[in-house]
């Protein structure tokens, strides 16, 4: 015990909206140990580590640093006893280098000026010593995805950390990235770095952690050697039931194309290419799924297809017809429905009821109106009815949305975008953190529409169970093009698919020409 | 109907000093993220401020510190009312210059028992002008350059310092790297709130200096409501120059040149004085009309692809 | 009503309820310091407007342009657009109303004329209203700054006109010719003396507030104000709404200026700025942008303001004080943490006994 680093004991938390994230939770991490924090979407494990890492308080609870009981106030108080954090969403200054992002913080400097050349020497040695091969001097918004991340490393290990947050580090990376990432943190273990490694991956954390501990709803579940563990126990303590990941679904039978892109091409601000000559088309009756490294032009996919972003040249016909130059509200008439990828910005206005975020396509129609009026009756039933269906745990239908669990935010997303009767539905990450039940219905769903409703669906997700057990056809993105495809999703292993996405291999046109 | 060409240069040297000084006020804030349109009441309180100094200790200098604490204590108010009260920055400085513009007046009243100015009541202070020795017998240079108020000077150091301030320091650096990403800067231990407190500090100085240019220099008094919309000049300049020091002072020095063009043409023509007053008002609307369609001009270019055979 | 929803609701009200009570309070505390006869002044301040029928008419008078002022600004404030031009507004929609009225002459009934008036001023609110939200629309400039800097243009635009086009040179101030006797709103109520725009004050609140609650385009622009990304996905045109919010509000504005001036004088004499659309952002605060509301805020203030009158007669204190006051109103009420505290702990509790109902209730289980 007297190698024990890190105690945090008995911790509550409860948010000013009255949602219990922690409850009475406990975790030990000892000295050169990789130590896995699991638990589903939602379970508390980012809420735990915020309150380690000054970002929340807790309402109860203790935290023990080699044994000295501390306040953990804010960052800074954090950072200067030891603790780094490498945040989910990574936290860089796209427009600065960086050295002046490693730096920022711990800035050296000179005759009471910034010292430039001093930072950039500094980075180059910390990255050098760990054998991070970076370049000080380059803008970070230049950068791929592993990089950053590196950089964000770099910026914990220059304050000193020697108790570092990995928050869910590979959600982003290839798996050929996620290896490399996998013998840097062996290299910081054995160097005295304590790493809270916290995932929902059950393979990693079996491979590089020695302990883990267990988060279900907020509470926590015991702390185990993952040698006395499998991965089927692990699950179990996780979400207290076996986790059914098949989808069960025959093979689909194809109808028209509902959706068609020809050579789409989407220019972003800075000139770059972030659509680059894509064409493929969606039948009705099938998932389309779309995978790869996120920001690699899936989330400007989205955007041209859903009619918010326009896009530079190329052509998309939908049920026949172009969307070019058409609005939002023309493309869903004719027959598009979106859930859209970061729900609380596209999906609801957080602070009005769940009965106008259900209506919010629709309620303009001319079906709801009486005279000059919103028909309250008719949209009154419709919403009950709608609530009933897709289970919306809730006290009324004038509840803000905002005070809902993320999963009863999305089915409301849902609760609209499927009950929309359009004939393409276009799903972005639609089950990102969120409750299995409630992910489950919904991939349950998207299946169902296509095979059922002779929907066209497109689904976009950088969750690869998701895209693999929900897609009939998948497709991978990578910097702005397809670039392979595959007729079977369900046949295409996991490793192969690592491989496509991070461009170690490529497919030809003529290899596709079948699939798009 | 001739006008005085010489005297039209200096006359925008003098109308620009306090719109600089309100522009690098702007600017600062933004650069951390923020767009403080209190700027206009903090110069109205820092020119009631700089009279009553200097009137109570008989000192112009009394008055200039006054001017740069009443400057540094508005905007700590307002930085408390939107940063650690979290209120919506917009909604918090219309109140507070809603709450100054009628706060100074009734300020006024108390200390002078008058409501229009206190030219009567105060004795009057002038920040000294500065003559330069040789340049001063230059014809037409001598003229422009020499005899400018010390704050004009003092106006265009400020340029170079807050370039200085943002581009070659470590405050600098963290007041950027707060305004692209607070929770980026949060996360590496600098706190938000402080570098927030850090440059509404800041662009207290830069207002508090507007304005005891405007009753210590432009006029010897305070007048009510002489601010007079300089706070929301200074923004726009900053907004025309996207926050970067030395194009927010061009800026600033345009607008003054149509201040000076409303004044002079106000003194010395017929043209009727109701519109010439809106040409600053005007030229602001308008400039930034130009510089938003000019932005959206060249994203829109970039986005439809007509600029994308320059790039490869 | 979940109880977190319902804990939320009531602190709202009682947020703003101590918001104004301290703003009252300073007040209070700021006329006791500075005058001779604290007592007295502090009693006319309190019971001065409602010391007599004419005192309340007074203040119900005044209430008239603040709730006007504050619908319109409610257009505005629900699109999360602080379009300010409503103060402008108010002063320009009087003076082209009195230049129209002049225009036309005695010689048309009032039920003609009247209407034909307003449609100017709402005209005025509209055209002045357009063009900060063109300017935002197309060149992405700032609402703000924008619609301030035109109040300025406007005041002096109202100047010009009155100077060159209907001054009256026999009188020594600034001031149209009178206007036409069928164009002047008659007083109604008569031992109050309040202005016939009450009706029109009345039936503004009424229909803005089924405009907002019961219709699709009230629908359309709180959908819009509380996340335009959101609307937009949803196939609403989040630009085109609150463009069209911010006419409307214009065109209220406008109905604000015309009934004050028709009511309330028989000449277009303002020649500086009237602060009644700062007074309109206030109400529209204090009312959280609820039109139903707007009247209560409008009377508050109206009664503090005609407080500050009284006392300003008797006593010797400036009636720019309020203004001070009005600040600290909007300040206290749109800081978010002002008494969160409270609210959060309320929560908490909560929370930790419906944990320990569901606990006993499992245990008996």
């Amino acid at each position: 015990m007297a190698d024990e680093v890190l105690r945090m004991q008995n911790i509550t938390k409860i948010y000013s909206n009255g949602f219990i994230a922690n409850k009475d939770v406990t975790l030990a991490v000892q000295k050169n140990e990789i130590h896995g924090l699991v638990g589903e979407n939602g379970a508390g494990k980012t809420t735990l580590m915020k309150i380690l890492f000054g970002m929340e308080l807790p309402n109860e609870g203790q935290i023990l640093i080699n044994g000295k009981e501390e306040k953990i106030a804010n960052p800074l108080d954090a950072i200067s006893k030891g603790v780094g954090m490498v945040h989910q969403h990574f936290m860089l200054l796209p427009s600065l280098t960086v050295a002046e992002n490693v730096t920022l913080g711990v800035e050296p400097i000179k005759n009471g000026f910034y010292d430039f050349d001093k930072a950039v020497a500094d980075t180059q040695a910390i990255a050098d010593k760990y054998n991070f091969k970076i370049d000080a001097r380059a803008k970070v918004r230049d950068l791929s995805v592993g990089q950053m991340q590196k950089v964000e490393i770099l910026k914990a290990l220059i304050k000193g950390a020697k108790i570092l947050i990995m928050d869910e580090p590979t959600a982003v990376l290839t798996p050929q990235e996620t290896e490399e990432l996998f013998e840097q943190l062996f290299v910081l273990r054995d160097d005295g770095v304590s790493i809270i490694f916290i995932s929902h991956k059950l393979e990693e954390v079996m491979h590089i952690c020695s302990r883990v501990t267990v988060l279900r709803h907020g509470q926590c579940m015991g702390s185990h050697d993952t040698k006395d563990l499998t991965q089927a126990s692990l699950s179990k303590l996780m979400v207290g039931r076996d986790v059914v990941l098949k989808i069960e679904k025959e093979d689909p039978t194809l109808g028209q194309p509902v959706v068609s892109i020809k050579n789409l091409i989407k220019i972003n601000a800075i000139g770059k290419n972030v659509i680059d000559d894509v064409s493929f088309d969606i039948h009705a009756g099938e998932v389309v799924g779309i995978a790869g490294v996120e920001g690699n032009g899936q989330t400007e996919l989205a955007e041209v297809l859903s009619g918010l972003g326009i896009f530079a040249s190329g052509e998309v016909l939908l049920n026949g017809e172009s969307i070019k130059d058409k609005s939002v509200r023309q493309i869903r008439d004719m027959g598009m429905a979106y859930i859209a990828e970061d729900r609380m910005v596209e999906g609801v206005a957080g602070n009005m009821s769940i009965k106008m975020n259900i209506m919010a396509d629709r309620f303009t129609k001319k079906s709801f109106q009486k005279g000059p009026f919103m028909d309250a009756k008719k949209i009154n039933q419709m919403v009950d009815q709608y609530i009933k269906d897709f289970e919306i745990a809730c006290d009324s239908p004038d509840e803000p949305v905002r005070m809902l669990s993320g999963g009863n935010i999305q089915k409301v997303v849902v609760a609209r975008e499927f009950t929309s009767g359009a004939n393409f539905l276009l799903a972005c990450q639609p089950t990102r953190g969120i409750d299995v039940g409630t992910a489950e219905m919904i991939r349950k769903t998207i299946v169902k529409k296509a095979r059922e409703e002779k929907v066209g669906c497109l689904l976009i997700s950088a969750d690869l169970n998701e895209v693999l057990e929900c897609s009939d056809r998948l497709l991978v993105m990578r910097k702005g093009k397809i670039t392979a495809a595959f007729p079977k999703a369900n046949e295409v292993s996991e490793e192969t698919l690592g491989e496509y996405m991070l461009g170690v291999r490529d497919m030809t046109g003529e290899e596709m020409e079948a699939l798009l | 109907m001739t006008i005085d060409i010489v005297a039209f240069i200096a006359e925008i040297f003098r109308m620009a000093t306090p719109l600089v000084f309100a522009a690098m006020a702007a600017l600062i804030c933004r650069q951390a993220g923020m767009f403080n349109m209190g700027i206009e009441g903090m110069i109205l309180c820092s020119a009631l401020s700089a009279a009553t100094f200097a009137h109570l200790f008989q000192s112009v200098w009394m008055g200039l510190l006054g001017a740069i604490l009443m400057g540094l204590l508005t905007g700590l108010v307002i930085a408390f009312v939107s940063i650690t009260g979290k209120a919506d920055l917009y909604l918090t400085c219309i109140a507070f210059n809603l709450a100054a513009t009628g706060g100074t007046v009734f300020a006024m009243y108390m200390m002078t028992g008058e409501k229009a100015t206190t030219s009567n009541a105060f004795k009057s202070f002038q920040i000294p002008n500065i003559d330069i020795p040789v340049i001063k017998d230059i014809p037409v240079l001598g003229r422009i350059v020499s005899g400018q108020s010390l704050l004009t000077w003092m106006a265009l150091l400020s340029v170079f310092l807050m370039w200085l301030l943002l581009k070659r320091t470590r405050l600098g650096l963290r007041i950027r790297a707060v305004g692209e990403n607070p929770h980026a800067a949060e996360s590496v231990g600098i706190s938000v709130p402080k570098v927030g407190y850090i440059s509404f500090s800041i662009c207290g100085i830069m207002s508090g200096l507007s304005g005891a240019f405007l009753s210590m220099s432009w006029v010897t008094y305070f007048m009510r409501n002489m601010a007079n919309g300089r706070g929301y000049i200074g923004l726009s300049a900053q907004n025309m120059a996207n926050g970067e020091p030395i194009g927010s002072a061009i800026a600033g020095v345009f607008f003054g040149f149509c201040q000076a063009l409303s004044i002079t043409m106000k003194n010395q023509t017929k043209f009727p004085t109701e519109f010439l007053e809106m040409i600053p008002y005007a030229a602001t609307i308008i400039a930034l009309g130009l510089t938003g369609m000019l932005t959206i001009r060249k994203r829109r270019k970039v986005e439809s692809g007509q600029a994308a055979g320059k790039e490869k | 009503m979940s109880k977190t929803q319902r804990i939320e609701a009531t602190m709202e009200v009682v947020r703003t309820l101590v918001a104004l009570l301290i703003a009252y309070g300073l007040a209070l505390v700021i006329l006791f310091a500075i005058s001779d006869d604290p007592v007295y002044i502090v009693q006319q301040f309190i019971l001065g407007p409602l010391s007599s029928p004419r005192r309340i008419g007074s203040v119900i008078n005044l209430a008239i342009p603040f709730t006007l002022c504050g619908l319109a600004m409610c257009f505005m404030y629900a699109v999360n657009r602080f379009n300010l031009v409503p103060e402008g507004i108010f002063m320009l929609s009087a003076c082209t109303a009195t230049y129209a009225a002049l225009q036309i002459g005695n010689n048309v009934p009032a039920v003609v004329i009247i209407p034909a008036l307003f449609l100017v001023g709402i005209l005025t609110g509209v055209v002045i209203a357009f063009i900060p939200a063109i300017m935002e629309r197309k060149f992405n400039a700032n609402v703000v700054v924008v619609s301030l800097m035109l109040n300025s243009i406007v005041v002096f635009l109202a100047n010009a006109i009155l100077r060159f086009l209907m001054r009256d040179t026999s009188i020594s101030y600034p001031a149209s010719y009178e206007l036409p006797l069928n164009a002047q709103l008659p007083k109604i109520l008569s031992p109050f003396n309040i202005q016939a725009g009450l009706i029109i004050a009345v039936f503004c609140v009424i229909a803005v507030s089924v405009l907002f609650y019961k219709t699709s385009f009230g629908w359309k622009m709180r959908l819009v104000g509380e996340n335009p990304r959101f609307a937009e996905a949803v196939g609403l045109s989040s630009v085109g709404i609150s463009f069209a919010a911010q006419l409307i509000g214009g065109g209220m504005a406008g109905i604000a200026g015309t009934t004050e001036l028709l009511s309330n004088y028989t000449r277009f004499r303002w020649t500086i700025s009237t602060q009644h659309g700062f007074d309109g952002l206030l109400v529209a605060v204090l009312a959280k942008k609820n039109p139903a509301l707007v009247p209560v805020g409008a009377l508050f203030l109206a009664y503090i303001r005609i407080g500050a009158d009284v006392v300003n007669s008797t006593g010797d204190i400036p009636p720019e004080f309020i203004t001070v006051i009005q600040g600290i109103i909007i300040l206290l009420i749109a800081a978010e943490t002002f008494m969160s505290g409270t609210k959060n702990k309320l929560i908490f509790k909560a929370a930790e006994k419906n944990e320990k109902e569901k606990q006993t209730a499992q245990s008996a289980a």
